[in-house]
C-alpha cells in the first residue's frame, strides 16, 4: 500500500444515465497524483472538469474503474467512511467559498473540528489557522455575508486547513475575486504546497495553471496531456 | 458545551422567527386543546364522582316489574309491599331500611304553578340521609323542600304549599314548610330532593294511597365493605324463587357515570388533537420550506464531512425546538384557559389543582413536541440524504 501515489485513478469511467441517453463524463481515466504534486486541471465546459473534482473529492464514485486515495478503494468503502475521509483527508476550496451562512467566520473554521473530535476548540487551533490568512479575530466574529470576498476565501482556506489535510481540492479558487486577490490567494496556496500540502486546482485561467508544477488537461472526458 | 447543530437549528428558528412563531401557533392551539379538555373532563368526572360518592353506601331497591309473576295470571306491580319489606329488612341485618314512596305532581306557591317529585317517607328516615339547613324536620302536613324548589319559589320555613293540579272546583291540601334541606346535587340513592318536596308517609298514603305499597327501599349500610354481602343476602331471600326487586347499588351506577364521562373525556380531546394534526401539517409544511432553501447550506454540510445522522439532528432539533415553543407557550395557556374553561362549564374550580386534573398540561405538552418531531422525521431524512453535489449546485 505504501508503493501507491496519493491518487490514483485507473480507468476510471463516470456515466451519466439521463434521459436522453447516456452521457460519460469520464472515460477510462488513468492518472496518478503523488504526494505535495501541484496539479492544475484544464480543459473546456463539459471536458469532464467538474466530474473530476468530484471523484477526486470522494463526492462521487466511479461507475467502472478504480480509484484509490490515501490507499483505500473510494469505491469499497461505506457512505459513512468516504465522509470521514472528506473530513480527514481532503480539504475543498471553491469558486464561491461555500461558507455556512448562519455560522460566523471563526465559527466557520472551528466546524471541521468539531465534526472530527466531537467537541469545540479550546486549543486555539482555529483562531490559529484564520490569523495565518490574515483575519483577524474582529473579522472573525463576522457572519460571511459581512465579509468581502477575498476575505470569505481566506476563510474558506483557513476552514479547508484546520484538520491538516492531505490533499487541498481547489475549484477555481479565484474565480470570484479580483486580481489582486486572486493573486494574494494563489501566494496562499503556492506556500501551502511549499509546507508539505498536495494541491490540486481545476481551473480554466492559463495563468492560475501557470503556478502549478503539472497541468492536467481533459477534453471529452479523457485526459489529452498530463 | 452547546452542540453546534444545535446552535445551527436556534439560529435557523431565529432566521425565520415569524414563520417559526406561525407554525408553533398551531402546536400551541393543539396542546390547549387536548389539556383543556382533558381538564375539564376530568373536573367534571372528578365533581361527580364527589356528587355521588356520598350515596355510595346506599343500595336501591325497586320492583321487579317484568318478571313478578303469578301461577297463571301476570300480576303486575311497580310497588314493593309489606311482606317484601319485611322480607329485606330481615335480610338487611342492623343496616338502616328506608322505605320511599315517590310521584310527581303540580304545586302552587302564591300564583306560581310549578311541577316537582313527591317523596313520602317516615320522618324518622330523614335524618339517615338528608340534611335539613334551615328548619325542622316534618310532621303532620309540615313538609320539607329541596333547595332548588326553595330558592325558585322563594320559600322559607312557614310558607305555605298547594299540592295538586290548579282546579277551580276541587279544594287542594295545602302543606307549611317545616324546613329545608340541604342541596344534594345528583344523587346516586335515587332520592333527587332538590326539585322535590318530602312529606311524611301517612299524609302521602292518605292523599295518594299506596299504603304498605313503597316505590323503592333503601338499605343504608354501615360498613361499605359489607355492601356485596348485603345485596346478596336481599338477593337471595327476596329474589329466592323469581325476580322480585331489582337490586342496585350507588358504587355500581358511580362507576357507569365516571366510565361514560371518562369515555366523552376522550372523544372531546381527540376533537382537540384534531388541532394537533393540523399542527403537524404546518410543522412539516415549514420544516420541508427549511429544508428547501437550505439546500445548498446541506450540500456545504454534507461535502466537507458532516455525517448524515448530523445533518438530521440539526433538522430535528429544528422541529424540537418550535415544539418545545409551542408546548411550553400552550401549556402556560392551558393553565389559564383551561381554568376559566372549568369554571364556567362546571362552576367550580376545586378539582381543578388537583394532580388528575393537572397532569393534562404535562400530557399535552408531550403530545404537542412528540407531534413537531415526527412531523420533522421526514424533511430531516430528505435533508441528510441529498446529493452533496446537486445540492451544492442549487441556488
Amino acid at each position: 500500500m505504501s508503493d501507491l501515489p496519493l491518487i490514483r485513478l485507473t480507468e476510471v469511467t463516470k456515466t451519466y444515465h439521463l434521459e436522453s441517453g447516456d452521457f460519460t463524463a469520464l472515460d477510462h481515466v488513468t492518472l496518478d497524483i503523488a504526494e505535495n504534486d501541484f496539479v492544475a486541471i484544464m480543459g473546456p465546459s463539459g471536458s469532464g472538469k467538474s466530474t473530476m473534482m468530484n471523484q477526486l473529492g470522494i463526492l462521487d464514485v466511479p461507475t467502472s474503474g478504480e480509484l484509490s486515495i490515501a490507499g483505500e478503494n473510494v469505491a469499497k468503502m461505506s457512505s459513512l467512511e468516504r465522509t470521514h475521509m472528506r473530513r480527514d483527508i481532503i480539504g475543498y476550496i471553491f469558486q464561491k467559498f461555500y461558507l455556512i451562512p448562519l455560522l460566523s467566520a471563526y465559527e466557520n473554521v472551528e466546524y471541521p473540528l468539531i465534526l472530527k473530535y466531537k467537541k469545540r476548540d479550546t486549543t486555539g487551533r482555529a483562531a490559529d489557522f484564520l490569523t495565518a490568512v490574515g483575519i483577524d479575530p474582529v473579522m472573525s466574529a463576522h457572519r460571511p455575508n459581512q465579509l468581502s470576498g477575498g476575505q470569505q476565501q481566506r476563510v474558506a482556506i483557513a476552514r479547508a486547513l484546520v484538520n491538516d489535510p492531505k490533499i487541498l481540492l481547489c475549484d477555481e479558487p479565484t474565480g470570484n475575486l479580483d486580481s489582486k486577490t486572486g493573486l494574494q490567494i494563489m501566494e496562499i496556496l503556492c506556500d501551502l504546497h511549499r509546507k508539505g500540502k498536495t494541491v490540486i486546482i481545476v481551473t480554466h485561467d492559463q495563468k492560475i495553471a501557470d503556478y502549478a508544477q503539472r497541468t492536467i488537461r481533459l477534453a471529452d472526458g479523457r485526459v489529452v496531456e498530463s | 458545551m452547546r452542540d453546534i447543530f444545535f446552535d445551527l437549528s436556534v439560529r435557523s428558528v431565529r432566521l425565520n422567527f415569524l414563520r417559526s412563531l406561525l407554525a408553533s401557533i398551531g402546536i400551541v392551539i393543539g396542546v390547549v386543546a387536548i389539556s383543556s379538555m382533558g381538564m375539564l373532563g376530568t373536573n367534571m368526572q372528578l365533581s361527580v364522582k364527589d356528587q355521588l360518592s356520598a350515596n355510595v353506601n346506599t343500595i336501591m331497591l325497586t320492583s321487579d316489574v317484568v318478571k313478578t309473576s303469578t301461577g297463571l295470571g301476570a300480576v303486575s306491580s311497580n310497588t314493593i309491599d309489606s311482606s317484601t319489606l319485611n322480607d329485606i329488612k330481615g335480610a338487611s341485618g342492623q343496616n338502616d331500611v328506608v322505605p320511599i314512596h315517590h310521584t310527581s305532581t303540580q304545586f302552587s306557591v302564591g300564583d306560581q304553578n310549578g311541577r316537582g317529585s313527591i317523596y313520602g317517607l317516615d320522618p324518622d328516615d330523614v335524618p339517615k340521609f338528608l340534611t335539613i339547613e334551615d328548619g325542622s324536620n316534618m310532621r303532620g302536613s309540615d313538609v320539607l323542600v329541596g333547595a332548588t324548589i326553595a330558592s325558585n319559589f322563594n320559600l322559607v320555613v312557614g310558607s305555605t304549599i298547594k299540592i295538586g293540579q290548579n282546579c277551580a272546583t276541587v279544594t287542594r291540601p295545602v302543606v307549611r314548610v317545616a324546613g329545608i334541606l340541604q342541596a344534594r346535587g345528583i344523587a346516586a340513592d335515587g332520592v333527587n330532593a332538590d326539585n322535590a318536596i318530602i312529606v311524611p308517609d301517612d299524609w302521602y298514603t292518605n292523599h295518594y294511597g299506596g299504603l304498605d305499597q313503597y316505590d323503592q327501599v333503601n338499605v343504608i349500610v354501615q360498613d361499605v365493605d359489607t355492601i356485596n354481602q348485603t345485596e346478596a343476602a336481599i338477593d337471595k331471600k327476596v329474589n329466592r324463587n323469581t325476580d322480585v326487586v331489582r337490586i342496585s347499588d350507588a358504587s355500581s351506577r358511580l362507576s357507569t357515570i365516571t366510565s361514560t364521562l371518562g369515555t366523552i373525556t376522550t372523544f372531546i380531546m381527540a376533537i382537540g388533537g384534531i388541532s394537533l394534526v393540523v399542527a403537524a401539517v404546518s410543522i412539516f409544511n415549514v420544516m420541508m420550506m427549511s429544508v428547501k432553501e437550505r439546500v445548498q447550506e446541506i450540500g456545504i454540510l454534507l461535502s466537507i464531512g458532516t455525517e448524515k445522522s448530523e445533518v438530521r439532528r440539526m433538522f430535528l432539533y429544528e422541529a424540537l425546538i418550535l415544539g418545545i415553543i409551542g408546548a411550553v407557550v400552550g401549556g402556560i395557556m392551558s393553565f389559564v384557559i383551561g381554568y376559566s374553561v372549568v369554571n364556567a362549564m362546571i362552576g367550580t374550580t376545586q378539582y381543578f389543582f388537583q394532580p388528575a386534573s393537572l397532569i393534562y398540561i404535562p400530557y399535552g405538552m408531550v403530545i404537542g413536541v412528540v407531534v413537531c418531531v415526527v412531523s420533522g422525521l421526514y424533511p430531516a431524512w430528505a435533508a441528510s440524504n441529498m446529493d452533496p453535489i446537486d445540492a451544492l449546485r442549487s441556488e
